[in-house]
């Protein structure tokens, strides 16, 4: 059959390609003669970015480079970094494991030195190896499974908080108003699985509310009637859902229509403007998601919308911030290192203190994830956007 | 605790029929164009996403005229959609098919997945990837039956499909045209010695099922409320494994597939929970197939259409 849409971030292809990968890899370094370190050190310094432009995910693609787009025209026109100038260069993984390999060689052989992208988990495990092998250090904008901390590479480096710490704001959110029986649904994606188990795990170890549902669905479909059956079946007095906004939408609006009122707890995935219109009107005053604090909700970033609009004519997207943050995290320890060199560049991202960004000051963790995972608790208001309704910080 | 049951059954029942009569409009399709010219036609699924797109367009513009829209206004843009989606399958037949009609089948099936990869990605560059919303939504009370909640856009929609499916039926089963479909499934050369048009048969044939789909993307467009430009990709594998399981080639067989497929779905992620559901429906088809090669009307092949 042709190439599916559903299953392209099912683990299984995932592993078979990073297997593939360290091989290829193998003969990359040979290609690219060495990756970053050697690169001619006189032109712009290059930052590869991976990101769906293709399939399911693709909306996110553009996002994603008008945000890094953004802060290497900033960084540019304040003189670049260590007098070179940077720039960025885009490669389709079309969240497809097999595709996102071939796309990280890509990269690889263009001379990029730095790695400021990585969208869907499925499809950015796979070039952890490739990237790693090629001595390119990686700041990862969006991805955030645990399984890409567990590959225990020293050049990855997560901005996104990790499903962990997503999981741990879900609990403490349920738990604070007064939620006995959930039921999880996720969407059998790296990413939505990973939040969904984590969750589960946690809500079995704190012991205090129970889980009565959790169940996957299969993504890129309308009807999901059988699946809010199960949910009612089950009795539950909040529900939870780890996975996208288009799916999440529908079940929210089909959860209602069945009967549900309760609370519908969403991940930072379906944090989307699109999502209210979607759902349509009088189905979101209960929904509730977990969600890195946006542009919109951050003192003085006005300013920061006002010139993304202008740049490229249409508002920000989920992820714009992060990867803008990204190419400045990059940035700021290349010029700390004040070469591309990979272990210091390494070395120099490890430093890094409480450097500003989105989601707060910015310190990583000896994994490389951050060591404050940001996550607030946002609702929807009366004209779709999420806005802030609860910090977590009391 | 027995109301319980019969609740949570009549609920399974309802949605699996509700689900599966979207599936029986598609599959018609599929198995019509089977039936007449053995073309596995894996384009017809992003024929319903164009009806949807198509539709989006027209109200859009409806609503922007008037201000608002009704259950009126969506029925004739239902119409409109329908001979446009019709059209638009007459001219993918013309183009992409009928050149090829007498190269070996797997050409023809290539060009088939080349089609739908044509007309997804072409309205993914027109409209963008990120879902659309419905400018126009069905939306009514629920009412409690036996212990389930049926709602009235629910009922609306499966009247509609009925009333499309008994007209279908009527053609095909009582007109003339439609007794030279049934002519040419049987045997194309000999109806084209009887003096049958084959060439105008097949094109008729394509644009009732691309009108069908059609209608059953607009029709899901009012009632979910989001359209994506992939959204044909998977009714169109559900709709063929719902024209499988009735038989292809059958009219009825793809109705009855169509419900047998919302059924299973429905009971399957009831019993076994969501993440089994998939497993279960294609572990049923295969079992199916292996027992019932022909599927549930299959056998009577003599006059398949």
């Amino acid at each position: 059959m042709t190439n599916t849409p559903r299953g392209r971030r099912v683990l299984a292809s995932a592993s078979i390609a990073a297997a593939a990968a360290i091989i290829l890899a193998g003969c990359a370094g040979g290609i690219a003669g060495g990756g970053g370190s050697d690169a001619d050190e006189s032109g712009p310094i290059k930052l590869g970015l991976l990101a769906p432009f293709s399939g399911s995910e693709s909306v996110f693609g553009e996002y994603m480079q008008n945000g890094a787009q953004l802060a290497v025209d900033e960084i540019n026109s304040d003189g670049g970094v260590n007098g070179r100038e940077l720039e960025l260069v885009a490669e389709d993984d079309a969240c497809d494991a097999t595709a996102s390999v071939a796309a990280a060689n890509k990269l690889v052989a263009a001379g990029i030195e730095g790695s400021v992208g990585g969208y869907c988990s499925g499809a950015t495990l796979p070039t952890l190896p490739i990237f790693s092998e090629a001595g390119i250090p990686m700041v990862i904008p969006a991805a955030n499974s645990n399984k890409l901390v567990e590959a225990g590479l020293d050049n990855v480096f997560l901005i996104n908080g990790t499903g962990t710490q997503q999981a741990a704001a879900t609990l403490e959110y349920a738990l604070k108003v007064g939620a006995t029986r959930v039921a999880v649904l996720n969407d059998n994606t790296d990413y939505s699985k990973d939040l969904a188990v984590s969750f589960v795990e946690q809500a079995e170890e704190d012991g205090t509310l129970e889980v009565v549902l959790d169940q996957s669905v299969t993504p890129g479909e309308k009807d999901y009637s059988a699946n809010v059956n199960n949910v009612m079946s089950s009795n539950p007095d909040f529900v939870v859902w780890t996975g996208y906004y288009q799916e999440g939408a529908l079940i929210t609006r089909q959860l209602v229509d069945a009967g549900y009122d309760g609370p519908i707890l969403v991940g930072d995935g379906s944090v989307d403007r699109k999502f209210a219109e979607i759902a349509g009107e009088g189905y979101t005053d209960n929904v509730v998601a977990t969600f890195t604090q946006t542009p919109d909700m951050l003192e003085g970033a006005g300013d920061w919308i006002g010139d993304y609009e202008e740049a490229f004519g249409s508002e920000p997207g989920p992820y714009s911030t992060q990867s803008y943050d990204a190419v400045r995290v990059m940035a700021e320890a290349m010029t700390d290192a004040g070469s591309t060199d990979t272990d210091a560049v390494i070395e120099a991202l490890r430093g890094l203190d409480g450097f500003p960004i989105f989601s707060g000051p910015l310190t990583f963790t000896p994994e490389g994830t951050l060591s404050e995972g940001g996550f607030a608790i946002v609702s929807i208001d009366a004209d779709g956007t999420f806005v802030l309704k609860d910090d977590l910080q009391s | 605790m027995i109301e319980f049951i019969t609740g949570d059954l009549f609920q399974l029942i309802w949605n699996g029929l509700f689900v599966g009569s979207f599936y029986a409009l598609v599959a018609l399709g599929y198995s019509m164009v089977y039936g007449i010219i053995k073309l596995l036609n894996f384009a017809h699924g992003d024929i319903y996403m164009l009806g949807s797109f198509i539709a989006f367009v027209l109200l859009g513009s409806v609503i922007g005229f008037l201000g608002t829209a009704s259950l009126p206004i969506l029925l004739l843009v239902l119409l409109i959609t329908m001979i446009l989606t019709g059209g638009i399958g007459v001219l993918i037949e013309r183009v992409a098919y009928r050149p090829l009609r007498n190269s070996p089948r797997l050409a023809v099936l290539i060009t088939a997945v080349g089609v739908s990869f044509t007309l997804e990605y072409g309205v993914r560059q027109i409209f963008g990837p990120a879902p659309e919303v419905f400018p126009f939504r069905l939306s009514g009370e629920s009412v409690e039956v036996l212990g389930g909640r049926v709602s009235v856009p629910q009922i609306v929609l499966m009247v509609i499909a009925a009333l499309l499916m008994w007209v279908l039926q009527l053609y095909v089963m009582r007109s003339k045209e439609g007794r030279a479909m049934r002519a040419i499934a049987l045997d194309p050369r000999a109806t084209l010695l009887m003096g049958v048009n084959v060439n105008r048969v097949i094109s008729r044939t394509f644009f009732i099922g691309s009108a069908l789909a059609g209608a059953a993307g607009v029709m899901a467009g009012a009632y979910y409320g989001s359209i994506d430009f992939l959204m044909g990709f998977t009714i169109g594998l559900k709709a063929f494994t719902a024209a499988v399981i009735g038989g292809i080639g059958n009219l009825y067989g793809a109705m009855l597939g169509g419900l047998v497929l919302g059924l299973l779905e429905s009971f399957g992620t009831f019993v076994l929970g969501g993440e089994w559901r998939d497993v279960f429906t294609f572990a049923c088809l295969i079992l199916f197939l292996s027992i019932r090669p022909t599927g549930i009307l299959g056998a009577r092949i003599a006059e398949r259409m």
